[in-house]
């Protein structure tokens, strides 16, 4: 195929980022945010074009891997927010860490187990692995696995919209109101669009929300390539 | 100038962990390891904020943008998402449930139930 238009891929995507962008920061309700998200519209929307069109996705990511080279030196910076965050909580730090740990550990038990129920392929369930943390690392930590990024990316975008829709009903059927029980546990399973939602509900709980999106990211990095691998190898 | 020196430090991050990862042969994601090590060099005062702020700040506030193409490659395995749909399903609501309920009883165990503040 002797297309020229695929330059105009890396241009495409980043107006309609940018103008996805707008249209969030305009909505103020907490859940009306999540449901505008806009890294998630773009997938959908820029997906959508891609299949009506009949364009094949090979090119889109040859001519778009600009952006993707730009994703290792940005988790590289990630260090500064977690550095941020670390600073500020050092007087809950022991139980943050642990509760965010349990968090990152039960996601990986959990998925493995339920896919194996489900005798899913190997790919699958290494694509299932790591939800619990912030898409970028999920991306990564899932290559490593042998999974599909991109699966294991949609899910994590999926379940914080859930987080950020449903959070406040699971903790009431809970009886949980503690600003830091709430934030943590958001932050660890709900990770970005969980924590933003709650910053602009609940600001108390979404500061612990940070920094357990934070830590779950650090977590995640060092836990689950090691303990995907035991786990499958006992089931 | 500020630039130059705030990207010289998250690179040369990156670049280390590159050829560490390479030299051990581990199939540990090597920017994660970058990120490692400039939290390391952070907390330990080495680097200071300022140093990374000038160009953090920015890709940090763009970093959605550079995984949009990674994500678009869900339309690769369509199939296998239609093959497998009941099982997402169950992981979609099963694994953030008992996330959230596990971490929320641990905290509320130590901090108690109620809102504090």
């Amino acid at each position: 195929m002797t297309a020229s238009f695929w330059w105009l891929s890396v241009p495409l995507v980043i107006a309609l980022f940018l103008a996805l962008r707008f249209l969030n920061a305009k909505t103020h309700h907490a859940i009306a945010k999540a449901l505008t998200n806009p890294v998630c519209w773009a997938i959908v929307l820029i997906a959508a074009c891609l299949m009506i069109f009949k364009l094949p996705y090979a090119p889109f990511a040859e001519h778009t891997k600009v952006l993707s080279w730009l994703l290792e030196p940005a988790i590289v910076a990630l260090a500064l927010p977690l550095y941020q965050q670390f600073i500020h909580v050092k007087k809950n730090l022991l139980l943050i860490l642990i509760s965010c740990s349990l968090g990152v550990i039960n996601a990986t038990l959990v998925a493995s187990i339920i896919c194996a129920l489900f005798a899913a392929p190997a790919e699958l369930s290494a694509s299932l692995a790591s939800l619990s943390v912030t898409t970028p690392i999920t991306l990564l930590v899932t290559d490593a696995l042998g999974g599909i990024p991109s699966l294991a990316a949609a899910m994590v975008i999926f379940i914080g919209v859930l987080g950020a829709i449903f959070g406040n009903l699971i903790f009431s059927l809970i009886n949980i109101q503690n600003a830091q029980a709430k934030g943590v546990a958001i932050g660890t399973a709900c990770h970005a669009i969980g924590t933003a939602s709650l910053i602009t509900e609940q600001p108390k709980a979404g500061a612990f929300a940070s920094v357990a999106m934070a830590l779950s990211a650090l977590l995640s990095a060092l836990i689950v390539p090691l303990l995907y691998p035991a786990i499958q190898h006992l089931i | 100038m500020k630039y130059l020196i705030s990207s010289a430090i998250i690179l040369a991050c990156l670049a280390v962990a590159k050829y560490l990862t390479a030299l051990f042969e581990s199939s540990f994601p090597a920017p994660l390891l970058g990120m490692v090590l400039l939290l390391v060099l952070l907390l330990t005062g080495i680097v200071k904020e300022h140093h990374l702020k000038p160009t953090a700040s920015p890709v940090l506030n763009y970093m959605p943008l550079f995984f949009i193409p990674a994500g678009v490659g869900i339309i690769e395995h369509l199939g296998l998402i239609a093959e497998h749909w009941p099982l997402l399903l169950t992981i979609f609501i099963v694994v953030p449930l008992t996330s959230v309920i596990l971490i929320g009883s641990v905290i509320a165990y130590f901090k108690g139930r109620e809102n504090d503040s």
